[in-house]
């Protein structure tokens, strides 16, 4: 196989020369870092700063000498912004060819095997409505990250749907300076990496006693298990129940009902099984009890699995808010969805604002800064989570 | 040495050579107690952590039932309604049953179910036959990528800005004069787009796996014999992941009742109550805050009995259907 160097096909393909092609690379780059600071100097200055540049004289608002000299600024940021921006945008577009050609170029060499098969109407008609799907899927996000950079009165007069209009950072300040994002984010997090883990091991636990054939009592256990599974006692008594043995409003609410589920145990035991049983005798006639066997052996051979549960464990414990509103009362215990959930319905500004931000704030802006906020940790695993379930998921799914 | 191999099935081999030392005929090991060894010891009690955890969790509520045949409002304490209080008969029953709102509730939460069922549970089947006649791996991918993001997203999250959305002042609608979020005839509609949005990719992943999982040899055969992309799918895509499908229905008929009572709570609103308010809401609504505790245990009583019979009906059906159920 010829490897082609990139330097040498993209000149071949765009009829660039190769040195060109290198100033092209060194001078685009500068471009586009200049470009977005200007571009980042100016929507923080051109919404922070210009309300301050006005007084206040009777009724009207009036341009005072100091908001003179910020225009006088801003107009130049603008004027650098508007000359550098065709070229941004050429440099932009360069790049963007760039990594397609290469992509192109790359599959031309090594993706040989590729199906020549014939494009009917219905594949164009399929992906065009998948396209769709998914632009569905992906609007609500765009509405919300635009919505979040606006500014709070401008926003109230509606029709912010694809970019702010007017762009400002106050809505992210306003939220960030609540203590009860970070409490609620503290809570949130602390009930998912501790739900989860001591949710993983409780279950495994008795998923594993429940696949060794030689159990005692085992269709005793099986049927008190699976019976749960058809009849429950409903919310009312359960909340007793929770009342009653002191967990009401404390954190471990989160945690110790979250421990065991009988679903889960049937996929994890299902999982333990499909282990040859000659490792286990292998290891009882070296010695090892249950437990070492269990936690040494079984548990580190079935990880697809147990990853499966875990991720399920942990999209539970990230995502639930009734259990909040049910269960706690103080605002100590407010987990970040119940949090975001109070912000969205009651309309509530977050307090102790500097009054001068709080009139130019509107309370939706505000809870479009703070969806935003709690959707970053998620949009930060959801890649390794993307990569990793193509093989955990699938297991389990297909087993369980 | 043959006959007690058989005898003891299924044990490992230290009990095993136990069990072969002690036992002379299969009528005494019969009689004989045998001595429980320290990883039965072990096992016994890893499988009683889920013992305990039920009787706790899930039976002592069951014994908290009793609530439902109990008088309201006399006692502060609840230890003390349920070994004091008086009885009430089937009072709490009879008092939801004449409530004007019970056929409206029993409305909203069937016909809400029904339609997710019939809605909610083909669409990913048909997701996942799609997605896999999708020419390029990349946009395959992609698309997976992009459907299993709202999956992440809580209800109070994902919910939360379908609000803002259709907010009356501000919202995508708010030129049209729409106010979609108060309109009570539009409230089902809300519910079943936005629990597609957010679930359709995610519920696909079974049945992809359940198609990956098919020989392409099938699909070679099917071919040579002319079928075209029509025939693949009915009778051969389909046909196999059947059985996948059996199972998760009748897990989704057993869920009938349980709405997702954090999907509609974030939806519902005043002016939609006539139409969003289904048994669960009911529940809690009466139960928590109000502290109702027997008139609400009632009514749950009465959708853990339906539900149950739900599930006992979706099998059945399942077993006439496709001859076999999954219990």
């Amino acid at each position: 196989m010829t490897k082609l160097k990139t330097k040498e096909y993209l000149h071949k393909l765009t009829a660039v020369n190769s040195d060109e092609y290198t100033a092209l690379k060194r001078f685009t780059l500068p471009v586009l870092v200049i470009f977005y600071v200007c571009f980042f100097v100016f929507a923080i200055l051109g919404n922070i700063e210009i309300s301050e540049a006005y007084s206040k004289i009777g009724e009207e608002y009036v341009l005072t000498e100091y908001g003179k000299s910020i225009y006088l600024t801003l107009d130049i940021i603008f004027y650098i912004f508007c000359g550098l921006l065709p070229i941004a945008l050429a440099a932009t577009g360069f790049m963007i060819a760039l990594i397609v050609l290469r992509k192109k170029e790359y599959s031309r060499h090594f993706n040989k095997s590729k199906l020549n098969r014939r494009i009917y109407p219905f594949d164009v008609i399929l992906a065009i409505g998948m396209g769709i799907f998914c632009l569905l899927c992906i609007y609500p996000i765009v509405y919300v990250l635009a919505g979040s950079f606006n500014q709070g009165m401008d926003y109230s007069r509606g029709g912010v749907y694809f970019i702010p209009r007017v762009f400002t950072f106050e809505n992210y300040k306003a939220v960030l300076m609540d203590d009860a994002l970070w409490m609620g984010f503290l809570v949130t997090i602390g009930r998912t990496v501790i739900g989860t883990l001591t949710a993983l091991v409780f279950t495994a636990a008795v998923g594993y006693a429940m696949s060794r054939p030689n159990l005692k009592f085992k269709p005793f256990f099986y049927w008190v298990n699976i019976f749960t599974m058809f009849f429950g006692g409903g919310l009312i008594p359960y909340f007793l129940i929770i009342k009653s043995i002191g967990l009401y409003d404390n954190f471990f609410v989160y945690i110790i009902p979250g421990l065991y589920s009988v679903y889960n145990m049937i996929v994890l035991q299902s999982g333990f099984k499909s282990i040859d049983s000659e490792i286990h005798d292998a290891a009882v006639v070296d010695g090892a009890g249950e437990l070492r066997i269990w936690f040494q052996i079984y548990m580190p051979l079935s990880k697809p699995i147990l990853a499966t549960v875990a991720l399920w464990l942990l999209v539970g414990h990230w995502n639930s808010y009734f259990d909040t509103m049910i269960y706690t009362n103080s605002d100590n215990l407010q987990t970040l969805q119940y949090y975001l959930l109070k912000t969205i319905q009651t309309s509530s500004l977050s307090e102790g604002l500097p009054s001068d931000m709080a009139e130019r704030l509107s309370a939706q802006t505000v809870s479009l800064a703070a969806i935003i906020i709690s959707i970053i940790p998620v949009l930060f695993f959801f890649p390794l989570i993307r990569k990793n379930f193509s093989s955990g998921i699938m297991v389990g799914s297909l087993k369980g | 040495m043959g006959n007690e191999m058989t005898g003891v099935e299924e044990k490992d081999i230290l009990t095993c050579e136990d069990s072969e030392n002690r036992s002379e005929s299969p009528d005494q090991k019969k009689k004989k107690r045998k001595k429980w060894t320290s990883s039965d010891w072990t096992l016994v009690g890893m499988a009683s952590l889920s013992l305990i955890f039920l009787a706790v969790f899930a039976y002592a509520p069951l014994y908290g039932l009793v609530l439902a045949f109990k008088q309201d409002g006399e006692y502060i304490n609840i230890a003390h309604m349920i070994t004091y209080g008086s009885w009430s008969g089937l009072d709490n029953f009879k008092e939801f049953f004449s409530n004007p709102d019970f056929g409206n509730i029993m409305f909203n939460t069937l016909g809400l179910n029904i339609l997710q069922l019939l809605i909610n549970f083909p669409c990913p089947i048909i997701f996942a036959v799609l997605t896999a006649e999708l020419l390029s791996d990349r946009f395959k991918k992609t698309v997976q990528t992009v459907t299993f993001f709202p999956h992440f997203l809580s209800w109070a999250v994902f919910g939360g800005i379908f609000v803002l959305l259709f907010d009356f002042d501000t919202g995508i609608l708010s030129s049209l004069k729409v106010d979609l979020l108060g309109d009570p005839n539009a409230f089902w509609g809300i519910i079943i787009c936005t629990s597609l949005l957010k679930g359709m990719g995610w519920g696909s992943i079974i049945y992809v796996a359940a198609i990956a999982a098919i020989p392409q040899e099938l699909y070679e055969a099917a071919k040579i014999d002319g079928a075209n992309r029509w025939h693949k799918i009915m009778y051969i895509t389909v046909p196999s992941i059947a059985p996948t499908i059996t199972l998760f229905f009748i897990l989704s008929v057993s869920g009938l009742l349980n709405n997702g009572i954090e999907h509609i709570w974030v939806f519902q609103n005043q002016n939609n109550i006539e139409r969003s308010e289904v048994l669960d809401t009911y529940i809690y609504k009466y139960g928590i805050p109000q502290w109702n505790y027997g008139y609400a245990t009632a009514i749950g009583l009465v959708k853990s009995v339906v539900s149950f019979l739900l599930l006992i009906g979706g099998n059945f059906i399942c077993k006439k259907i496709s001859g076999k159920g999954i219990y």
